[in-house]
């Protein structure tokens, strides 16, 4: 409680919740595509490409208005995905291999950039490398405003031309096929990646950006299989990855902005891949093994029923070990095949006369006769 | 296009490289001994003590921030090819250690200033007392020993010119004493509540101790940590319960960081000015009046005098 | 180029190549109104590029295409289009009604969302190919053969007269094959023409009256009683040493 009530009266920690909820939110939609588009690190290089954008438009225009050095990053953006498109499309160059060129070389003039912004007499240069990391903390409501202009415009777009974002992303050829122009859908799909990537530069810097994108996409799938209730729950993961972040942050010190959202989101999706339901290794586990008992069981079962018609007697129990021999260790049962038994007397298939010594139940005849088995008769 | 783009990618690729390599302008030789320094303020420092028989450099142009710099492959051979190198010491150049520690090992007269002064004039850092603080500058008086440090490390290089670089020294000692009764004049004419500096990060402890004056700052003593939620909330606070006039931006420093502040300040409904650019890790533009030691620590306690009256 | 009003797809001179490699090499294919017709040839010898440089997904180096006389832009509402089904990944995100609907949206334009009408459509489709209790099922639960019929589906709510199939039958149970076919004859009973790349010449006369057979070029091309010979299988395959059964 102590918590809401810090919160309620620290500006600052408003102002940059709000910087990452609207972060979390924009491009946990925007990613999306991009995971399924299998494109998962054009993130990682745009926002790395936007270093050098950031350092020519401060040579260019000798400021550090923040509007300024965006559209500096904007333009390396937009830049680097044309280049990306064009090497993979007019080279033999695949796709990855572009990424990772295009992502280290324009890393890397930004990098020298900065190392030559370090000599030149002005002595206004100083924060540009913090783009490399983000720092949040310095958030102004003028950011917020043009996260919320720009968000709501990008937000706006993804509604607008969901069918065709949709379409592209499942079979571009057959887009193609029907007269859409994958290229140019492709192209302002990308262009507001590029976007929703310049937007959250500030707050979690170059290199982290790309979990931004990519992460809520990824622990959303997990948990849907529609396409727009994934959109919404990737939204929904990236800005309370944001705002928990932000306060986890606010509470230690120390604890820098921008690792720390990344940290909570990873937690999300590791979360999500391990408990999710239907897709969650944990429930896969649960699954299967709860499939294999039941196909053991039925073969128990059916040993069970060829006993009892190989027996005038079909009431007649059998030791447990003549039941499953194959299961004997020693002659004695093991613990698999006494819960199985157990399992069939509750369904009321089996019936135990004394102790361990099993037969079959009318029902239990019952039941194999009618049922074509998994295994086979 | 497969031609253009590869060819494209060499000239990218290139350029990227030599821009790197790049040896910075050559000192011209002309008999004068090559002293290397690392900051603007030390590299004011030299010239003036070493006067005409010195060709002073220095690595970082105005407006850096030595706790982030970098020295690139064409700063390590100019200090390889110099006589001489000054450096603060403290960790002020943070990302430097390794460099100096290597060319001392390959017995270049390296000047640390730090060594040279006295150890109860350091002051430790306010947030942790076993970390020292770098910023000695600000301390006018100090500074002097700074000066007394660097004509030594002169008078070792070239000992045929002893007395010419005592003669700077002394004269220099002179200016620095009548600047630092500037200060102190300027500093009382503020009432003792008004004493209160509030800067982006902790540069100025020395000089809250040497002028009497309460310093803050927003990040902790190195830039290089990101300033926190907070960080900020406490600093607003501080300002609205002391009705500080006025906060500073720091010329090697983001000024998005004090505005900041200033938005936390006016959501509790205090408003708090800019109250002008001081220069902390750096001199300013040459050129310009500030561009000397002097000069700076004069528009600094102007700057800062005006705007809290 | 000349447009002789008895075809419905004229290709003339079309090459196609890969660096040096030419995967296909000066075709010309005239194909009559109202046939089902398969392009059978040994692997690699470019039908599926065929298929994909007719419909302007991959640029031929030479070439023209006319379809009912015109240029493939202008005709595209009348030509349907069934891709391979590995070419898409069936983990996506979305119900089988939603990619029977994809088929729509060449109707509806940009931006146009999908309306009852069309959901109408794609339900009927659906019957047609079976799999209309499959509506809402999440694509990644569907069996090689039921993913195949959605695929079908979805070219059927395209409405057109030309259809194209990339491997159709290519991994698919011999019930859902029985199906598929009876559904292509009769669309061929109802004048539309299906034109379908296929890699069994078992079932070639069976279920075909039209074939073309393609390694690179055009080996021969024509009604099935006429072009499917032994000779020109053997040509065919010559340089592939595919064993061949009558």
């Amino acid at each position: 409680m102590e918590a809401i009530q810090n919160f309620l009266n620290d500006y600052t920690l408003q102002i940059v919740s709000l910087g990452s909820i609207l972060l979390g939110m924009i491009s946990g939609v925007l990613g999306s595509f991009a995971v399924l588009r299998k494109q998962s690190l054009l993130g990682d290089a745009i926002s790395h490409a936007a270093l050098p954008g950031i350092a020519a438009a401060f040579i260019i225009t000798q400021t550090k208005n923040t509007e300024v050095l965006l559209i500096g990053a904007l333009i390396a953006g937009l830049l680097a995905t044309g280049l990306i498109i064009v090497i993979d499309k007019y080279s033999r160059i695949k796709f990855d291999s572009a990424l990772g060129l295009v992502l280290s070389v324009f890393f890397g003039i930004g990098l020298v950039m900065l190392t030559y912004i370090q000599k030149i007499p002005n002595a206004n240069q100083a924060g540009l490398d913090k783009f490399i990391f983000g720092q949040a903390s310095t958030l102004l409501m003028r950011d917020i405003q043009l996260m919320i202009g720009i968000g709501t415009v990008l937000l706006i777009l993804v509604v607008v031309f969901w069918k065709e974002f949709k379409i592209i992303s499942f079979d571009p050829d057959f887009a193609q096929s029907l007269g859409f122009s994958v290229r140019k859908i492709t192209f302002i799909l990308s262009g507001m990646i590029v976007a929703a990537i310049i937007i959250g530069l500030q707050t979690v810097g170059v290199i982290l950006m790309s979990a931004m994108l990519v992460a809520p996409g990824v622990a959303a799938r997990q948990w849907t299989d529609k396409l727009g209730k994934m959109v919404v729950i990737a939204a929904f993961i990236g800005a309370l990855s944001g705002v928990s972040g932000t306060l986890i942050s606010s509470s230690i010190e120390k604890m820098p902005t921008g690792p720390s959202i990344v940290i909570v989101v990873s937690l999300f999706v590791l979360f999500s891949l391990a408990f999710a339901p239907n897709r969650g290794l944990v429930w896969k586990m649960i699954r299967d093994r709860k499939n294999r008992m039941e196909l053991n069981e039925d073969k128990i079962l059916m040993n069970l029923y060829s006993l009892a018609m190989n027996h005038d007697d079909r009431t007649h129990g059998h030791h447990i070990t003549m039941i499953k021999p194959t299961k004997n260790r020693r002659g004695q049962a093991t613990e698999q095949l006494k819960t199985a038994m157990r399992h069939l007397e509750a369904k009321g298939w089996a019936r135990s006369d004394y102790f361990e010594t099993w037969a079959i139940t009318d029902e239990g005849i019952q039941y194999v006769e009618s049922h074509p088995m998994k295994g086979g008769l | 296009m497969k031609k253009l783009l590869s060819i494209l990618l060499t000239v990218l690729m290139v350029s990227s490289l030599l821009a790197g390599c790049a040896p910075q302008a050559e000192t011209t030789d002309s008999g004068k001994y090559k002293v290397v320094a690392t900051t603007t303020m030390l590299a004011d420092l030299t010239r003036v003590i070493g006067g005409e028989y010195v060709d002073a450099t220095g690595l970082m142009g105005p407006g850096i921030d030595p706790h982030l710099y970098k020295a690139s492959a064409g700063d390590v051979t100019l200090m390889q090819e110099a006589d001489m190198i000054v450096f603060n010491g403290l960790h002020l150049e943070g990302k430097m250690g390794e460099i100096f520690e290597n060319l001392t090992d390959g017995g270049k007269l390296i000047v640390e200033i730090a060594k040279g002064i006295d150890d109860s004039k350091i002051l430790p850092t306010a947030d942790d007392p076993n970390v020292d603080d770098p910023h000695i500058w600000f301390n006018v008086l100090l500074w002097k020993d700074a000066a007394r440090v660097v004509t030594d490390g002169l008078v070792e290089l070239d000992a045929s010119h002893k007395a010419e670089f005592e003669a700077n020294y002394e004269a220099y000692a002179k200016e620095l004493d009548d600047l630092h009764a500037y200060v102190l004049e300027r500093v009382n004419e503020l009432p003792e509540e008004s004493r209160v500096l509030i800067t982006a990060h902790d540069a100025f402890e020395y000089f809250g101790n040497a002028y009497g004056f309460e310093v803050k700052g927003l990040q902790g003593i190195s830039t290089a940590s990101e300033a926190g939620t907070g960080d900020v909330r406490d600093l607003a606070q501080y300002i609205v319960e002391h009705q500080i006039k006025a906060v500073f931006v720091e010329s090697s420093v983001p000024r998005k960081n004090i505005e900041a502040l200033q938005e936390a300040v006016k959501a509790k409904g205090f408003d708090v000015e800019i109250g002008g650019e001081l220069y902390s890790d750096s001199l300013g533009n040459p050129g310009s009046e500030e561009a000397t030691y002097l000069g700076t620590v004069k528009s600094n306690v102007d700057t800062i005098v005006d705007a809290l009256k | 180029m000349t447009h002789d009003s008895k075809y419905v797809v004229e290709v003339e001179d079309m090459t196609v190549a890969y660096q040096v490699k030419p995967v296909l090499w000066d075709i010309d294919l005239k194909v009559p109104k109202g046939v089902l017709m398969a392009i059978v040839g040994p692997n690699g010898a470019g039908k599926s590029t065929l298929i994909k440089a007719m419909l302007d997904l991959l640029k031929p180096i030479s070439g023209n295409v006319l379809f009912n006389g015109a240029p493939y832009n202008t005709q595209r509402k009348y030509i349907g289009y069934v891709p391979q089904r590995g070419s898409v990944d069936w983990d996506f995100p979305t119900s089988v009604q939603d990619v029977v609907l994809m088929g729509r949206y060449g109707h509806l334009g940009w931006i146009k969302r999908p309306g009852k009408e069309d959901k109408a459509h794609a339900l009927d489709a659906l019957t047609k190919v079976g799999m209309e209790d499959f509506a809402q099922r999440q694509i990644s639960q569907l069996s090689g053969g039921q993913q195949q019929r959605v695929f079908l589906a979805r070219a059927l709510v395209q409405d057109a007269d030309i259809y194209f199939m990339d491997e159709p039958f290519q991994g698919v149970d011999a019930k859902t094959e029985r199906a598929i076919i009876d559904l292509l004859k009769e669309l061929r009973e109802r004048g539309k023409t299906v034109i379908v790349v296929h890699h069994d010449l078992q079932t070639v006369p069976e279920y075909f009256d039209w074939v073309t057979l393609l390694n690179t070029q055009i080996i021969a091309s024509g009604p099935v009683e006429d072009v499917f010979t032994e000779d020109n299988l053997k040509k065919a395959y010559r340089s592939t040493g595919q064993v061949l059964k009558g």
